[in-house]
């Protein structure tokens, strides 16, 4: 064998090596797996470009206008992607309102105050709902919680004197309150799952020497535990955004279908999503589908930045390392 | 590590794909010499007598269309299929607006909308289309109030009001004129429409337009084929979502094909038809504005707000759209075939459904379209 | 520290002794306000505590009320006809849903045939070569995973049904497949690198192929991983519905599409339908989930 023929080099040796496998033909391994990273790239491009292609019609029709022109109308022909994107944007954020706390707060629990026979099956509880199909949730949510919600909880809200300018109009069931909670239900997972794994990733020796300079338990997890954990807990989040920013059947399921300007909580609307579960189907050959299609772009590139932006800083989340602010923060915290 | 893995997952992965190209509508067809015979025992009046429906190959039929003809399409299609197996009809009621896109695009077998493609449709197509009637539908009025009985008695212009939010309380004097009922309850009204592109929303535009001088002023003296957005209660997707909003919340009215209000057992309203009667959606009042109407066509087919004492304003005619001229012509065989049966055997399944059958002449129009079916080479599909 | 002597520094001391008396003076002081202060941390830390636990609570609780409504609604229309008859349409009594058990298999199935192979091949890929062209193709899977599905679906209509003039079962596979493939990708290439590399180069320095190698060292040692990743892309697609709403003939041939259809109907019927079939698609994504889960656990007991 060559390796052993007394070649003094590695690289020579690789080299007989590699030589001796084009002759024997193990070319077609070396083929299938640039074909395989080919086909990748060839699908990946294959997508984007597709969606472009077929949205420039759009475009060209409507202008750049488009993105943000108000009316979404295809009967009168008036295809405006604004209402959508504002219908989009209000249900993520009261989404991540509803979540943030209580994921984070979740995370904090299985990790820092959870008993170990407990953190082990709640967290998998809890990855468990990540795995639930998002037809069922909308189902549940639909025949379950939009009776609940119209009888129960938005009149409650609508009570609340304070609430008034967010929770006011007739209380339907089916609005932007009760699709935001169904993307706060589905992107819980995620926080929790990612956000548990950065706050048990600080640095044992870290979080002693806190507790050494006399801090107790919350304190060190506010002063050490959460900046330690932080850009972990920001990719959760980030990465979270863009799951709700792309879930498009159960929101269309439990909006309501209005594209108006909400003018409350209550209030059915639309998203970019809804829009296209609702209309790519009828919508006429030519301008009507290239301007739902145009819809899937603009959303395709809203996703792709924010998780771009999330495993960027998924990349970043190395073990925890306080820098010097944080050795501060420790001492302050016996203080 | 022996091959035998590798082989198993390709002859397994080969298999999949076989049955999957099995499933999309391959089909091993027989192709027939010359025109065959569209009825093969002379046709006898609307309900015509039992009728050969044996195809020789076996055919998967794919459509999709309107919503409202789901019910009357789903038995016929199971009896059709329960008489003839070689036939396997598949049917996505996704909307009428779907059924018209599918269809220029080529991408069904056959579709069906409760209005006609209209010219301008029709030349989007990739090729001819042909519209044929096969059924009688009509669009009732629901509502949810508890303790009031069906046959509510609205009108076009109350109706309005209440579809555009100018009126917001049951218990509104307006409501209380036009009704004569003064005890309705003080709950606020929910209006519901359909958010995608329908035929009983079309058919309700088309009324008030008709009946409500307030509404043509809003949106104009030409019916759209999607519901004008107000800004006024909630969109839900066809006839079911609409239907199951409304079961299901007090106060809510919308508006539903009759067959799925009469399953839901919904209370309907009684809407004042053109003589000035208040005729509630029954088989009877579908089946008179059928007959009311004349020289049907698909381009004069509303019978929206029609002559007659005994009409339901409400009412239309569901079209099934073919392509003329079928590349696969034992496609093309079978389904002039299965929708001969339909128009003709099959509507004695449509009235437990909430369909009227379809009258006489229209069944003769139907028949008449579908003989002018034709091969790929352009001569007739069928004898006359 | 409090009250602690301070460091030597030369040529300070007289400076160093003052600070220091004065701050033995202030230490009764400061040792008061400390032993206050722990009481108000404590009692601030049991309060975010509670905090936590509520937090943790209202987690847990969309989880219970989703599987305990689920299984009370689908129980009821849960029978072996249920499984094997076809559907039927409304007002007749009886029919189920094996049209959308085999349908879901048979796209299922074929989306498997075709992410699968590409997955491993293309991790593989990655694994064996450095530089940027790996880099790229890696970001690439991640950007990947987070395209919304219906964006997918959208790609698949274009891609395989408005060329090809129908609806089909192996343009709904090809959308699942785009859908699994980056998390395929990226599950076996982490599965991969649990493999001590100089496994891989005994393996090479041997003289056997490379396809050998990877075959024998990389395939076998990631095993488990490789079974987990995909077992959980699995079950990520099978729950999926957006990519088949724009490429299936019909709802009748995918469970999710016929939740999503039956589920939004009026009728008792087609509602528990869609109860049942969701409350078996449910346990199905469970099980699936469990057993990637075990399968990692186990790998991750040998491995210690």
């Amino acid at each position: 064998m060559t390796a052993l023929s007394g070649a003094s080099n590695l690289a020579s040796v690789k080299a007989a090596i590699r030589h001796r496998h084009a002759r024997r033909g193990g070319r077609a391994y070396v083929v299938l797996r640039w074909a395989a990273a080919g086909l990748f790239v060839a699908i990946l491009a294959g997508l984007v470009v597709s969606i472009a292609v077929d949205s420039s019609q759009a475009i060209a029709h409507s202008g750049i206008g488009f993105l943000w022109s108000g009316t979404w109308n295809p009967a009168a022909n008036q295809f405006g992607a604004g209402i959508l994107v504002v219908g989009t944007v209000v249900t993520t954020l009261v989404a991540m309102i509803i979540v943030v706390p209580v994921g984070l707060g979740t995370a904090a629990f299985l990790s820092e105050l959870a008993p170990r026979w407990l953190a082990g099956p709640l967290s998998t509880a809890i990855d468990l709902l990540a795995a639930v199909p998002s037809i069922v949730v909308g189902l549940w949510a639909l025949l379950v919680l939009s009776p609940v919600f119209a009888n129960y909880v938005e009149p409650f809200f609508k009570s609340v004197p304070a609430l008034g300018w967010f929770f006011h109009g007739p209380a339907y069931g089916p609005s932007i309150l009760l699709a935001s909670v169904v993307l706060a239900v589905m992107t819980l997972p995620t926080i929790v799952a990612l956000s548990r794994t950065a706050l048990s990733g600080v640095a044992l020796a870290d979080r002693e020497a806190a507790m050494a300079l006399g801090a107790t338990h919350w304190q060190v997890v506010r002063e050490v535990v959460f900046p330690g954990a932080r850009s972990g807990i920001a990719a959760s989040l980030t990465l979270a955004v863009g799951r709700a920013l792309g879930e498009s059947i159960a929101v269309a399921m439990v909006i309501g279908n209005s594209p108006s300007v909400p003018h409350s909580l209550l209030s059915p609307g639309a998203t970019l999503g809804s829009a296209i579960v609702n209309q790519f189907a009828e919508a006429e050959p030519g301008i009507g589908t290239s301007s739902v299609i145009a819809l899937a772009a603009v959303l395709l590139v809203l996703t792709l930045i924010v998780n771009a932006g999330g495993q960027a800083l998924l990349r970043g989340m190395g073990p925890g390392r306080l820098r010097r602010r944080g050795r501060d923060r420790v001492t302050k915290a016996a203080a | 590590m022996s091959r035998r893995p590798i082989v198993l997952t390709l002859a397994v992965g080969l298999g999949l794909l076989g049955a999957a190209f099995a499933s999309t509508g391959s089909i091993a067809a027989a192709a027939t010499s010359g025109p065959a015979a569209l009825h093969t025992t002379a046709p006898g009046g609307p309900l015509g007598p039992s009728y050969d429906t044996k195809t020789t190959s076996s055919v998967t039929l794919s459509g999709a269309g309107a919503n409202s003809i789901n019910p009357f399409f789903e038995k016929v299609f199971y009896q059709y299929h329960l008489k003839n197996s070689k036939s396997t009809i598949t049917y996505s009621p996704a909307g009428s607006g779907v059924g018209i896109s599918d269809i220029e695009q080529g991408t069904v077998d056959f579709g069906d909308t409760e209005i006609p493609m209209a010219a301008k449709d029709l030349a989007k197509a990739t090729r001819p289309v042909l519209q044929v009637p096969v059924d009688l539908g009509g669009v009732a009025i629901s509502y949810n109030l508890p303790g009031v009985p069906s046959g509510l008695k609205l009108d076009g212009p109350t109706l309005a009001g209440i579809f555009n939010g100018t009126i917001t309380n049951w218990d509104s004097s307006q409501i209380a004129k036009v009704s004569g009922d003064k005890s309705l309850p003080n709950l606020a009204i929910v209006p519901v429409h359909r958010a995608d592109s329908s035929g009983p929303g079309w058919d309700l535009d088309d009324y008030l337009i008709k009946t409500a001088p307030a509404w043509a002023l809003k949106v104009g003296t030409k019916a759209s084929k999607t519901w004008p957005l107000p800004k006024v209660g909630l969109g839900e997707q066809l006839n079911s979502g609409v239907a199951t909003y409304v079961a299901q919340t007090k106060g809510a009215i919308g508006y539903v094909e009759y067959g799925y209000a009469l399953e839901a057992k919904f209370t309907n309203a009684a809407l004042k038809n053109k003589a000035g009667a208040f005729v509630a959606p029954s088989l009877h009042s579908i089946s008179e504005a059928g007959s009311e109407a004349s020289d049907l066509s698909a381009t004069k087919y509303s019978i929206i707000d029609g002559p007659g004492s005994g009409t339901y304003p409400l009412a239309n005619f569901s079209w099934t759209l073919l392509y003329k001229k079928n590349p696969n012509e034992a496609k093309a065989i079978a389904l002039g075939k299965l929708f001969d049966w339909v128009v003709t055997t099959g509507q004695q399944y449509s009235s437990s459904l909430g369909y009227a059958p379809l009258p006489a002449d229209v069944v003769a129009l139907s028949t008449a379209t579908l003989e002018e079916l034709q091969t790929p080479q352009g001569g007739p599909l069928f004898t006359k | 520290m409090i009250g602690a002597a301070p460091s030597q520094w030369p040529g300070e001391e007289a400076a160093t002794r003052r600070d220091w008396q004065a701050r033995e003076r202030r230490r009764p002081i400061i040792q008061a306000s400390a032993r206050r202060s722990l009481g108000r941390r404590r009692r601030a830390g049991r309060f975010v505590q509670v905090l936590c636990v509520l937090a943790a609570a209202i987690g847990l609780a969309p989880l219970v009320a989703l599987v305990y409504y689920t299984a009370e609604r689908g129980l009821g229309g849960l029978s072996w006809s249920f499984l094997t008859q076809a559907p039927v349409p409304e007002g007749i009594p009886g029919g189920g849903i094996s049209t959308a058990i085999v349908g879901t298999g048979e796209i299922v199935g074929l989306a498997l045939v075709m992410a699968v192979p590409v997955g491993l091949m293309a991790a593989l890929f990655l694994h064996e070569r450095r530089g940027r062209l790996a880099t790229a193709i890696r970001f690439g899977a991640d950007l990947l995973t987070g395209v919304p599905s219906i964006v997918i679906g959208i790609f698949a209509y274009a891609l395989l049904v408005r060329p090809l003039h129908h609806f089909s079962n192996l343009a709904a596979a090809f959308a699942l497949a785009v859908l699994m493939l980056p998390i395929m990708i990226r599950a076996d290439e982490e599965a991969m690198r649990t493999v001590a590399v100089d496994l891989w180069e005994a393996g090479v320095a041997l003289g056997a192929r490379r396809s050998r190698v990877a075959r024998s060292v990389v395939l076998r040692g990631a095993l488990p991983g490789l079974v987990t990743g995909n077992l959980l892309a699995v079950s990520r697609g099978v729950g999926e519905t957006a990519p088949l709403l724009f490429t299936v003939a019909a709802p009748s041939f995918a469970m999710t599409m016929l939740i999503y259809t039956d589920g939004t109907q009026p009728f008792p019927a087609e509602q528990q339908t869609a109860w049942t079939t969701a409350l078996l698609l449910l346990l199905f994504v469970l099980v699936l989930s469990g057993i990637a889960r075990l399968v990692a656990w186990r790998l991750t007991r040998r491995a210690r």
